[in-house]
């Protein structure tokens, strides 16, 4: 009798465990589902650059050819290398240099910035603060124009009569607009940087500022020895961010520096529309390839995205590990 | 007395040293923000002109730049502006709840415990740089070959949607805007790159004792997202749907109008105002957000 009440219990038990058990493992199954195809869909768009960039151009419209080439071929690789990159390698290193430049200047003064709003109560701390959040809100396109006017009009309270007949100077298509905007603030998503190093900031021990202090440290020698080097973490990810965009921007340099030759607005010059019979015509001239379609004018400029997008992968590759630690210590969360 | 002045002093010092550290920020402030401000609606209320001896001519106009901008001017691409300002605004209004609930759905997803783990997230988190404007323009294909698109008509060809037409008969009006938002889903994807940081690092700063009283009181894991999780993710999701705002915001191409009628068409005035209405425009969508936001977190927070 005893014993089969038990066993009837442990059937239960049984059906029990198991159904606990086959829910746990649909789940995992379902959302490693969804995790894969996730992948897939952010992968997919480049992967299927690869045939596309790789193949001959003849062979761009057969429909026998999806994912292996039957000809293998840098064609549309070449051209693009001199589309985009008309000084060789040494003008994808200066696009990489301007906005590894940039991005020095942003985190420096970013940095202080954020430090001083979190750490010191001057006059006026609250105003500033709602000065940050204010040009974070307003997209900046909205002051384009007179922001534009005003460089190409350049004068400071007068004193530019002193240097120039006009009493001003032209400093559109001068590299300097790009580099005061970057010191003074307004470069690409700076609000947004200044308000993470000041969250960061505030979430510092206070103990270590006064530690600092009673060995007999001054405000710089506290901020530079001490509170730069803690910061290390949110440098790193506001470093990333800044890199990425800079690199990748292309309404700066459009508007304040056309002819710069970044390799962003190259890229986005280039390959307009109107530009496809040169491109094209170019390819066959070059290249000697007897047929062109508008095929081919897609596979250059997805070559031309592929070669662009090689410094930002290393950078994101060397980079990411530390992204989501980083971020977890900026002080933007909790 | 003479300490305390001392002591005094150094305070004053720590706040100008601070001062001095905010001051770069406090002059751009002046210098690309304020004043452009403030000329931007100047030039909107003047008509602008150029001057005989060079420089700019202003001459009183009033509101007539606005009504000239509503009434005859047309975009470059010849729409009329509040159709443009609607469809900005109405893409906003599909776009952001989609970004915000996506990048959540993916930080969830990131957040779980398998094997390859580092991998995934290396993935995930690639929309950062998949994301930026030059990429996604160049990745869009000009010459209409279904085997470079980005969108992927995978599902328009599959054996899914054959299957859902023929053997379901689920009827082609109701299965083509649920393509089009399938195939569009890399352009969602590459907009949700940092808010889906952002809410990974916030899910994995809730406190794990939270999930372990949730399972010890025999919450089923439904009650413990709605009552532990999305709770505590709500102080940062006011954060994301801003930032995804101003994000979307900043895609918009109101400025290569605005640049057109200044410089193109030379009437500075006219794109000054399109400028000035534009920012009410943002301020307005913020504060609507904001406000709806506002009420969701208090009540959460309860």
């Amino acid at each position: 009798m005893k014993n089969k009440q038990c066993s009837k219990v442990d059937a239960s038990l049984a059906i029990y465990l198991f159904r606990n058990k086959s829910k746990q493992t649909s789940v995992k199954v379902l959302s490693l589902v969804l995790i894969l195809g996730l992948c897939f869909t952010i992968l997919y768009p480049i992967l299927s650059l690869v045939p596309v960039v790789f193949s001959s151009v003849e062979d761009l419209g057969n429909p026998n050819v999806i994912w292996i080439p039957q000809e293998f071929s840098t064609v549309s690789f070449k051209m693009a290398t001199r589309l985009v990159m008309p000084q060789g390698i040494m003008s994808m290193l200066k696009s990489v240099l301007y906005a590894a430049f940039i991005m020095v200047l942003q985190v420096f003064f970013s940095a202080m910035v954020g430090y001083s709003l979190a750490r010191v109560k001057f006059w006026g701390r609250g105003v500033v603060f709602g000065m940050v959040i204010l040009v974070f809100l307003l997209p900046r396109q909205s002051l384009l124009l007179a922001q534009y006017i005003s460089f190409v009009h350049f004068d400071v309270l007068g004193i530019m009569d002193l240097f120039t007949a006009a009493g001003e100077i032209n400093l559109i298509n001068n590299p300097i607009v790009l580099v005061l905007l970057a010191v003074f603030g307004f470069g690409v998503n700076q609000s947004l940087f200044i308000f993470l190093f000041s969250q960061f900031f505030k979430n510092i021990p206070k103990e270590l500022e006064e530690a600092s202090l009673i060995d007999g440290c001054g405000f710089y020698k506290t901020y530079f020895r001490i509170m730069l080097p803690n910061a290390i973490p949110i440098i790193s990810t506001v470093g990333i961010l800044s890199f990425v965009w800079n690199y990748g921007d292309t309404y700066y340099t459009n508007y304040f520096n056309p002819n710069g030759e970044y390799m962003s607005t190259l890229l986005s010059s280039t390959f307009v529309s109107a530009n496809k019979e040169f491109i094209l015509n170019a390819l066959t001239n070059w290249y000697d390839v007897p047929v062109t379609s508008d095929m081919a004018f897609d596979a250059v400029k997805q070559a031309g995205v592929l070669i662009f997008l090689i410094p930002l992968l290393i950078v994101y590759l060397i980079g990411q590990r530390r992204l989501v630690e980083n971020m977890e210590n900026s002080g933007l969360v909790g | 007395m003479n300490k305390s002045r001392k002591k005094l002093s150094f305070r004053t010092m720590w706040k100008i040293h601070g001062l001095i550290f905010a001051s770069p920020f406090i002059i751009g402030f002046v210098a690309f923000f304020l004043v452009p401000l403030v000329q931007t609606i100047y030039y909107s209320l003047n008509k602008v002109g150029v001057a005989d001896q060079g420089g700019m001519s202003f001459e009183w106009n009033g509101i007539q730049n606005y009504i000239d901008l509503f009434r005859t001017e047309v975009t470059t691409g010849n729409q009329t502006m509040i159709r443009l300002f609607t469809e900005e605004n109405l893409t906003m209004l599909i776009s952001l709840p989609m970004i915000v609930v996506f990048s959540l759905f993916m930080a969830l997803l990131a957040n779980q415990k398998f094997r390859g783990r580092a991998v995934v997230r290396l993935l995930f988190f690639l929309p950062i740089i998949l994301g930026i404007d030059v990429v996604i323009d160049m990745l869009a294909v000009t010459a209409g070959n279904t085997s470079l698109d980005t969108g992927s008509n995978l599902l328009a060809g599959s054996y899914v949607t054959i299957f859902l037409v023929r053997t379901l008969n689920v009827p082609m009006r109701i299965l083509y805007p649920i393509m089009t938002y399938v195939e569009n889903i890399f352009e969602l994807i590459s907009q949700a790159g940092v808010q889906t940081l952002v809410y990974l690092t916030a899910l994995q700063s809730i406190s794990p004792s939270l999930y372990e009283v949730a399972k010890m009181e025999g919450a089923t894991a439904y009650e413990t997202f709605w009552k532990v999780t999305i709770p505590s993710i709500m102080n940062i999701t006011f954060f994301v749907v801003i930032y995804t705002i101003v994000d979307l915001f900043l895609k918009s191409s109101i400025a290569e109008e605005a640049y057109a009628f200044a410089f193109s068409q030379g009437k500075i005035g006219v794109g000054s105002a399109l400028s000035v209405v534009y920012i009410l425009n943002v301020i307005l969508v913020l504060a609507v957000a904001a406000l709806l936001l506002r009420k969701v977190v208090k009540k959460n927070e309860k």
